[in-house]
């Protein structure tokens, strides 16, 4: 019974490898041969479909939009969240406990629901269709989860160290700043790669906000991709690319904080 | 208190300054309240909470995103459940809910059960944990790739004898294949989560058991089921709110099949929110889409009380 659980679970480790695997394999053919063998390996390894994916089908502008908007927001929504968090964390009052619950009941709204009022609420200041209006409406819809990660997180830092800093007459934003963030680092870069994640896949928001090639960020423009061979013919090549260009910089980052990833989507839920 | 007036090796004049402050820490920090949690409650407060009323307030008009806004209290709401397109479409959140919902709880719980003593956890841990990482869009449109007719399956099909095999992408089995491809997507996540509280039941409750002499479901149903508990509370409004937001796994088919919509059997009710206001093809019908939007945060609502409810039960210190 173990052995055959065991088994079963590298089963599922193996299909999940070999799918992605699979999946860059493909993007080094060309569209005729995946079609003939969807099984077959590349003969060579030519960038071809890259080259094309990123100069013909313009991917590498929106991987440009993506990057700059999701760090961006993913940098301001840390930096505006952290303050407030620490704030909550520390203070014991009724205010800063309802403020808290304020802020973790937007968790629970799907985002469906501010949809069209933000789309009539940007389009009247003039900034749908534009990488800023993106980048604001991702700060505002980010401010629940960091949050509440966030204060989470400054409530298991111990109290300690600021006090002794206050001890020697440090002012409270003092103690934040110099004392507080140094040790708070770990949990702002886990936050921060959480919503570079989060920003980097989110398609509902950036297919209505967006309508200009230019202004097309990754999923956009995948969606646009898919689209287009409609009518143009298959382009299975350039689209197992631009799949690629959309899933390999998350594999990066994945293999390089991993460990933090998990802890942080997974730790302080069971609590 | 009295630990904060020891004498310390700083300099002389600083204690007579924070002892008089008396506290004082706590003090100047509430004078932060402004600056330190007003950015944030500001951008929270303009950018989604007043769109959230402003949802509410749309849902009684009728409204095309232009000119005349026309109070039509709840009509929306009345013809929105007529609509048998939205009664579909909530149909398809609430299977996605509950059906993929419990299949992903039953499986992550086994295989959390199975990697708790398994060799090699952490790679297995690591590896299905990764999907979640990937926009739902890829997994769309491999999963495209692979069903359609020249496509993988039918190629492995093909050898076994199978000469006719199933329209995999045809209107009626869209739907159920999308499902399937959401708990193969979504396991990895919840299992690492129900790990966790797997993890940390200590080991003598086992040893326990094994005196005892309890079999394994005995041990499943005494010990670990009830020191799980409240993860899976977790984990249940966790899935609640991110099943109701399922849009671009659907999104992506109606890209592939040419006329910018999927095939309405698959639509969930964001896709109906979003396609009833930004479709082009008719004129918006803002007032019916947020309607349908908020019935989705009614649902949502509802069901995170009713869960905690459910799942609350006197907490199990270990």
């Amino acid at each position: 019974m173990r052995r055959l659980g065991a088994g079963l679970m590298w089963l599922i480790v193996l299909l999940n490898v070999a799918f992605l695997a699979w999946m860059v394999l493909q993007a080094f053919r060309d569209t005729r041969s995946i079609l003939a063998t969807p099984w077959g390996l590349p003969k060579t390894f030519s960038l071809e479909n890259f080259v094309e994916a990123w100069t013909v089908s313009d991917f590498a502008t929106a991987a440009w939009n993506s990057t700059w908007v999701t760090l961006v927001s993913s940098v301001l929504t840390v930096a505006v969240a952290a303050p407030a968090a620490y704030y909550l964390s520390r203070q014991e009052s009724s205010l800063s406990r309802g403020l808290t619950l304020f802020f973790v009941l937007g968790l629970g709204v799907p985002v469906q629901v501010i949809l069209i009022p933000l789309f009539v609420m940007l389009n009247s200041v003039e900034l749908v269709d534009s990488l800023v209006g993106l980048n604001l409406v991702y700060i505002g819809l980010s401010m629940p989860f960091t949050v509440f990660l966030l204060t989470g997180f400054f409530r298991s830092l111990p109290l300690e160290l600021e006090e002794a800093a206050a001890l020697d007459g440090a002012s409270p934003a003092r103690v934040f700043w110099q004392v507080m963030l140094p040790v708070a680092k770990g949990g702002m870069l886990t936050a921060f790669v959480l919503q570079v994640i989060g920003h980097w896949n989110e398609t509902l928001l950036s297919v209505t906000l967006l309508h200009s090639t230019e202004n097309y960020t990754l999923p956009v423009a995948l969606i646009s991709f898919v689209q287009q061979q409609t009518y143009s013919g298959a382009d299975w090549g350039g689209l197992f690319a631009g799949l690629c260009i959309i899933v390999i910089p998350m594999l990066a980052v994945y293999v390089w904080l991993g460990r933090r990833l998990t802890e942080g989507l997974t730790l302080g839920m069971g609590k | 208190m009295a630990t904060r007036v020891l004498p310390r090796a700083s300099s002389p004049e600083t204690r007579p300054k924070s002892a008089r402050r008396g506290g004082s820490l706590a003090d100047q920090r509430r004078r932060l309240l402004v600056p330190f949690v007003g950015p944030a409650l500001l951008l929270y407060l303009v950018l989604f909470v007043i769109p959230i009323f402003g949802a509410v307030w749309i849902s009684f008009h009728k409204w095309a995103g232009s000119g005349p806004m026309a109070w039509t209290g709840i009509d929306n709401y009345r013809q929105l459940v007529q609509d048998p397109l939205f009664r579909q479409s909530l149909g398809n959140t609430l299977k996605l809910l509950f059906v993929v919902g419990i299949a992903i709880f039953v499986l992550s719980f086994a295989m959390a059960l199975i990697l708790r003593d398994m060799a090699g956890r952490k790679i297995v841990r690591s590896v299905i944990f990764f999907p979640h990482l990937v926009n739902a869009l890829v997994y769309g449109i491999l999963v495209g790739f692979i069903f359609n007719p020249d496509g993988l399956t039918n190629s492995l099909l093909k050898p076994l004898g199978v000469n006719n095999p199933p329209q995999w992408l045809a209107q009626e089995n869209l739907f159920p294949l999308i499902m399937v491809t959401m708990v193969w997507m979504t396991t990895g996540y919840y299992t690492t989560i129900l790990m966790a509280g797997v993890d940390r039941i200590p080991v003598y409750y086992y040893e326990d058991c094994a005196l005892a002499g309890a079999n394994a479901w005995q041990r499943l149903r005494h010990v670990v089921l009830p020191l799980t508990w409240d993860v899976f509370g977790v984990c249940a409004v966790l899935w609640t709110i991110s099943s109701v937001k399922i849009f671009e796994i659907i999104w992506i088919f109606g890209a592939s099949n040419g006329s910018g919509v999927p095939p309405t059997q698959t639509w969930t009710a964001a896709v109906y929110t979003y396609v009833t206001a930004f479709s082009g093809d008719s004129i918006p019908a803002y007032g019916a889409a947020t309607a349908s939007a908020v019935v989705s945060l009614f649902l949502v609502t509802v069901l995170v009380v009713l869960l905690r409810r459910v799942m609350r039960r006197d907490v199990i210190e270990f």
